[in-house]
């Protein structure tokens, strides 16, 4: 069964502005009052506000209580689809409704509904604080779903590997017409790499040093551009390897413009081999080689902001991600594959490790999610057209302590500790933010690459120049 | 657009031993080149630039930022059906070190020049043998070049052994940095025709390859205590060996191919040079064994019996036709532009002692080492050796190494 | 003898509603269902819409063939069943052939109830039911002049506007004193009715039948308080009955339908029943009753569904809430739960004649018991949902009793957010 787009309300957005019910209004019935719109927003006694609006069911009872098949459900769109000619206005389907979905109109003299204005929804468009959004995650997991997982059954990640996730819905995305390389780390640890005369990969697979993934698939894409083949080249690497050992190979094919997909998978250090301490893993964080004792207590520098250091290469794009965020996720990845069939594509995503971060295999994605919403993950892409732009805001984070308390390799730290990391991340936004708006001087907001209001995909970065 | 100049093939020029082997590079219609410059170098791979610039050699060219990134490149390159070519040298060649180690394992037939150089530490920018000399064991194929014309003849010889089925390794061919990088000489150039008849199209990832319309692991993790994993290395490693030795055969038919199609003459392996009747001989390796021969000739006018056995190839080491050579003199003397540090000696010394083990007689040797950081070695030093060698008399025991460059 | 896991005799509302619940978790098992009608599935709901013409009947089928064959269903229309022979689970169809089933499904709704007046059998009447009852009234819709509807349920009123529209003369005759009785109060019915006697057709309460006889191009109705209504038409909707009769030799619990439990199962294991034909607990007291309406025909076979494909989610049966929804010459009158207000009940009522609005809320201990509303905007949905649930609105009762949709909309999204 197919997953559709949904129009999401975040409550704790609204300002009640009621813009929302005028342009529903506008759009649907040619009136600019909210009694004629398709959606409600209310207010409660404690200025709370709630949404009625259909929901597009996916077993709708309002279509089974329809005596005149007035009502069905689109397969293609999920949208629950009202037909005015069958209709006889018998009401009986505004009872099968338990959210006031479907309900009589009065000057109209019929029933009405949302149709998600057909893909482009004028309530969303109006809602200026962001309460409502039209999610298009289905599309997502509907492609996703669609497509050949590349990797086998039974890869031998840990339990709940974040990795893994990305490993799989990467390579889903990117598809067969690619050559994998996944230098020593969790990604061969797990077997993706092949061990012993059996691959755990379906499309060609290297392993390749810790060292030389970038020019080593730079050597290849290059042999298969001169021979005209369309061949994706694509690196899953580790933090390590590619902030510290293999950096200067990175930065070389990244300079040179290299036609790679070069995905970091970013655990915060040598989680394969044991936890051991890299440039990334951030400050006061428990690692084997950076261990609590009683002269030291954990990492005592900062972690080495690696997105951005690929930023000042000027790659075709840079981006971070985080699986606690797939749409946007997926999104950056249509884009990075976009961008590498013409330059070197970056993309940075977050991948907390359940046995090197000490915390419980079924919250890697809570965790995930912490980060981002304490801004000690920032999400964000860069074009060279466009510049660096932030893809989720930054402001009002939850509380450090919601992502620190967590983890089991930051138990141990101080409160100077933790001043000090706050600071940092003050410091990571505060460049972040100017980075941005010294970008979004220069180029029309037109060019920048984003979501359009239908959805849809704009071009690529790289045709936007 | 202007019009390409084609390369000079089937002509004689003049030219220095960068310039040959970059020619010869271009002859044999290389897919991918990725450098980085590195003296005494980069002259070679200024010329391959040019080249693809020029349009005279329609290759992919890889400006690298290092040489583990070079070599890195051709690696994938390989793994996705190119022939590849690389230079380096001395401190290149140490940095290149781990995808070296690497490349004959996988099997690749990357062809990269080593314009010799000496070694840090001190700091020397000048040629000798000893980068070379320390990559000896990782499984490269290395042929030594005594002429500008040979490092021409011999990189294009260098990619038929390196893409033989029954070989697939990759070739180093050396040069000496200094001598013959820089020594500009006459030379013929084959027609391309020939050298296309020689080579043919390459064929390089028959068997390991990264293409999505084949799907492998390539290089998959081996090993473990127990199953199929110790005895898959085996394999592997056995593979490499019967590989290497194979190459003996490989580089003797390239070369009596290659003096067919061009009337040039190398001797594969070893050559003997007046070694008939012989009873004292040099053993020279690379550049050197001009001024060897010089010395030769000389002390043949004065009716001494003497001869020289240059080694061309020294990896794999060519055993039996180097004991066949020596094993009846009664004294012969090895000069190394390198140093085995372990005993003291010069390496070629050690390898062509041991060759000579389990025959029935073992003539006198001894270790000479010359030509260190870039210093000349002369007509002057072989007569040394050449006199040293012929008061030698059976004597038990090491003998010291004689360093001619020293001064006492 | 043909074999099928579940069938399903009948194929309206409820035996839909339980073959779309058996497939969402049993994607395989044979599944047979049997239709009375020849025609795809139907809604008798509709009937009234395809007398007045508004309704195509080739575009009212509430399924397509398509539909069966992708969800691997037979669909066997045109037949009835006429035995069950419960301990060999064989089912005899009136064509003779045979099933054997594992699970059987009694969806097989209700007929009209033909009231014993005299004379009655003895002149041409129409009963509106089935898609031919439909058809038959509506080609005879532009002779008539004058009507006479027997009953004044929601299958008479909506026929006696159609067929006023039509451009005939109408009469209703009700034996009790209020029209839609049991589905509105007397105060909501007097409201219905005063738009009725605007369009001219005459409602005629409290008026009982006593005989029927032939009259010149028609029929004469003899009331009680002596006075005769005639018309070339008679259409009687005097309600419906289940479709019992063929399980009169069966050890299946009969009282005034099938009597079922909460998982909609009969007295006998394997054997469920749903919709018109069954008698289920009521909401509002011990009694099973009939609830023959279509909200309940959908939960009912949706229960009674994935309690036949061991549905591990299924919950049981609240019991039965009256739900009715009824539009008339354009207006629209709501009705959800009991009118019957308990002793202490808080009853509050509004109502203006002028804009034709109607309201009245039943609270019992701070929980909706009964809403009624003409004109006035409520979600009926939400509603059923807040009395089923035994919302307690104490502490939003002003708000709720001034702003019924409103605040049900707002409780209801923050309880299912």
């Amino acid at each position: 069964m197919p997953a559709y787009n949904t129009i999401a309300f975040h409550a704790d957005r609204c300002d009640g502005c009621g813009k929302c019910m005028i342009a529903c209004a506008q759009a649907k019935s040619a009136s600019d009052s909210p009694r004629r719109a398709r959606l409600e927003v209310l207010a409660d006694d404690a200025g709370r506000f709630e949404l009625t609006m259909c929901r597009q069911c996916a077993d709708p009872e309002c279509v089974q209580s329809c005596p005149a098949a007035a009502l069905a459900k689109n397969a293609a769109t999920g949208v629950i689809e009202w037909d005015h000619d069958k209709c006889i206005d018998c009401l009986l389907c505004t009872v099968g409704c338990s959210f006031a979905g479907i309900a009589l109109d009065e000057a109209a003299g019929h029933v009405v509904k949302c149709d998600q204005c057909g893909g482009d929804p004028a309530c969303v468009r109006a809602c200026k604080p962001g309460a409502l959004e039209y999610l298009t995650m289905a599309r997502i997991y509907d492609e996703a779903g669609s497509l050949e997982d590349l990797f086998v059954q039974g890869l031998s990640a840990c339990q709940g590997c974040n990795t893994e996730l990305i490993m799989r819905h990467t390579l889903r995305r990117v598809g067969p017409d690619t050559v994998v390389a996944a230098p020593p780390g969790c990604v061969p640890g797990m077997g993706a790499v092949g061990y012993n005369g059996l691959t755990g990969t379906k499309v060609p697979v290297f392993h390749p040093l810790l060292t030389n993934t970038a020019p080593m698939l730079a050597g290849l894409k290059r042999v298969y551009k001169r021979k005209g083949r369309q061949v994706t080249a694509l690196a899953l690497a580790g933090d390590g390897g590619a902030a510290d050992v293999g950096f200067q190979s990175l930065s070389g094919a990244a300079e040179r413009g290299e036609e790679i997909l070069f995905l970091v998978i970013d655990n915060e250090g040598y989680m394969n081999t044991g936890m051991q301490r890299s440039s990334c893993t951030p400050y006061g964080a428990w690692t084997t080689t950076t261990p609590v004792g009683r002269e030291s207590h954990g990492k005592s520098q900062d972690a080495k902001n690696l997105p951005l250091l690929m930023v000042g290469h000027r790659c075709a794009y840079v981006a971070t991600a985080s699986t606690a965020f797939m749409a946007d996720f997926y999104l950056k990845l249509d884009r990075a594959l976009q961008a590498s069939k013409t330059g070197f594509a970056y993309l940075h995503v977050y991948s907390p490790c359940t046995t090197g971060w000490r915390f419980p295999s079924k919250k890697n994605i809570e965790v995930a999610r912490k980060a981002v919403e304490s801004n000690f993950v920032l999400l964000w892409e860069y074009t060279p057209a466009a510049g660096l732009r932030l893809t989720r805001s930054v402001d009002d984070p939850v509380p450090l302590s919601e992502y620190l308390v967590a983890l089991g390799k930051y138990r141990h730290l101080t409160p100077e500790q933790v001043a000090h990391l706050e600071q940092h991340i003050a410091e990571n936004v505060a460049a972040i933010k100017r980075h941005a708006l010294a970008e979004a001087a220069a180029p029309p907001a037109s060019t920048r690459p984003g979501i359009s209001s239908a959805g849809a995909l704009q071009g690529p970065p790289a045709s936007q120049a | 657009m202007a019009a390409v100049a084609p390369l000079p093939s089937g002509r004689v020029l003049a030219c220095d031993g960068n310039e040959a082997a970059a020619l010869a590079v271009a002859l044999a219609r290389v897919d991918m080149v990725a450098v980085y410059p590195i003296t005494p170098q980069s002259s070679l791979v200024e010329y391959l630039a040019k080249f693809i610039a020029d349009g005279r050699l329609q290759a992919e060219l890889v400006d690298a930022e290092g040489e583990h990134s070079v070599l890195s490149v051709l690696q994938g390159a390989a793994l996705a059906g190119a022939r590849t070519f690389t230079a380096t040298s001395g401190p290149g060649l140490a940095f290149m070190f781990e995808p070296y180690l690497r490349t004959p394992g996988m099997r690749l037939p990357i062809v990269m020049s080593i314009v010799t150089r000496d070694t840090l530490t001190p700091q020397c920018v000048w040629g000798g043998h000893q980068d070379a000399m320390s990559v000896r064991e990782a499984g490269w194929v290395q042929m030594y070049c005594e002429t500008v014309q040979e490092v021409l003849d011999t990189t294009i010889i260098a990619y038929r052994v390196a893409e033989q089925r029954d070989v697939m390794l990759p070739v180093n061919v050396c040069h000496d940095g200094n001598y013959l990088s820089y020594g500009t000489a006459r030379i013929e150039l084959p027609e391309q025709d020939a050298v296309d008849t020689f080579l043919g199209a390459p064929d390089v990832n028959w068997h390991a390859a990264l293409d999505p319309d084949r799907p492998m692991a390539v290089d998959p993790l081996t090993g473990g205590p127990a199953g199929a994993g110790p005895a898959t290395f085996v394999r592997y490693r056995r593979g490499q060996c019967a590989g290497m030795h194979r190459a003996l055969d490989a580089i003797r038919d390239a070369h009596r191919e290659w003096a067919r199609l061009t009337g040039r003459n190398h001797a594969p392996l070893i050559e003997r040079y007046r070694m008939e009747d012989a009873e004292c001989a040099i053993v020279t390796l690379g550049s050197m064994t001009g001024a060897a021969k010089d010395a030769v000739d000389e002390a043949r006018a004065a009716g001494r019996r003497v001869g020289l056995v240059k080694v061309k190839t020294f990896r794999p080491f060519p055993a039996t036709d180097v004991a066949d050579a020596l094993c009846k003199l009664r004294s012969f003397g090895v000069v190394d532009r390198s140093v085995d540090f372990a005993w003291n000696c010069g390496p070629l010394y050690r390898e062509v002692v041991t060759a000579l083990q389990g025959g029935t007689r073992t003539a006198t040797s001894q270790s000479f080492i010359g030509g260190l950081a870039g210093a000349d070695l002369t007509v002057e030093h072989f007569q040394r050796v050449i006199e040293t060698v012929g008061q030698m008399r059976e004597v038990a025991g090491p003998r010291d190494t004689v360093w001619l460059d020293a001064q006492e | 003898m043909e074999q099928t896991h579940y069938l399903i005799a009948g194929a309206s509302h409820a035996a839909l509603a339980a073959m779309h619940a058996i497939r969402l978790v049993d994607a395989d098992g044979s599944l047979t269902v049997i239709g009375r009608d020849r025609e795809l599935p139907y809604s008798p709901t509709l009937l009234p819409y395809v007398v007045s013409g508004r309704t195509d009947p080739q575009r009212a089928f509430l399924r397509d063939h398509e539909y069966f064959t992708r969800a691997r269903a037979a669909y066997r229309c045109g037949h009835a069943l006429v035995r069950i022979d419960p301990a060999n689970r064989v089912a005899e169809l009136d064509d003779g052939s045979r099933l054997r089933f594992d699970k059987l499904l009694l969806a097989t709704g209700a007929r009209p109830v033909i009231p014993p007046i005299p004379g009655l059998d003895a002149v041409p009447y129409h009963v509106l039911r089935t898609l031919e009852d439909a058809l038959r009234l509506r080609a005879q819709l532009p002779q008539t002049r004058r009507a006479i509807v027997l009953g004044a349920g929601l299958v008479g009123m909506h026929a006696a506007e159609n067929l006023s529209k039509g451009g005939a003369r109408v009469t209703i005759v009700e034996q009790q004193q209020q029209v839609l009785p049991g589905y509105f109060d007397a105060q909501a019915a007097r409201i219905i009715a005063r738009a009725f006697e605007r369009a001219d057709v005459t409602i005629r309460t409290g008026a009982r039948a006593l005989a029927i006889e032939a009259a010149a191009g028609g029929v004469t109705l003899r009331l009680a308080d002596g006075s005769a209504v005639s018309g070339d038409l008679l259409l009687i909707s005097a309600g419906v009955t289940p479709v019992i009769d063929f399980l009169a030799d069966t050890p299946i619990q009969c009282d005034r339908g099938v009597v079922v439990d909460a998982t909609m199962q009969t007295s006998v294991e394997r054997i469920w029943a749903a919709g018109d034909v069954a008698q289920a607990a009521s909401f509002y007291g011990a009694h099973p009753v009939l609830n023959g309406i279509l909200p309940n025909a959908v939960e009912q076979g949706r229960i009674a569904g994935m309690a036949m494909a061991g549905d591990r989610a299924l919950e049981g049966f609240r019991g039965a809430v009256p739900l009715n929804t009824y539009s008339y010459y354009g207006q629209h009158a709501v009705s959800v739960g009991s009118g019957a207000a308990p002793p202490g009940a808080e009853v509050v009522e509004s109502s203006d004649a002028e804009s034709a609005r109607y309201l009245k809320i039943i609270l019992d201990e701070g929980r909706l018991h009964g809403i009624f509303a003409i004109n006035t905007p409520i979600d009926p949905g939400v509603m059923w949902q807040m009395v089923r649930r035994r919302l307690d609105l104490s502490a939003v009762r002003d708000r709720f009793l001034a702003q019924p949709r409103t605040m049900g909309r707002l409780l209801m999204s923050s309880l299912l957010r």
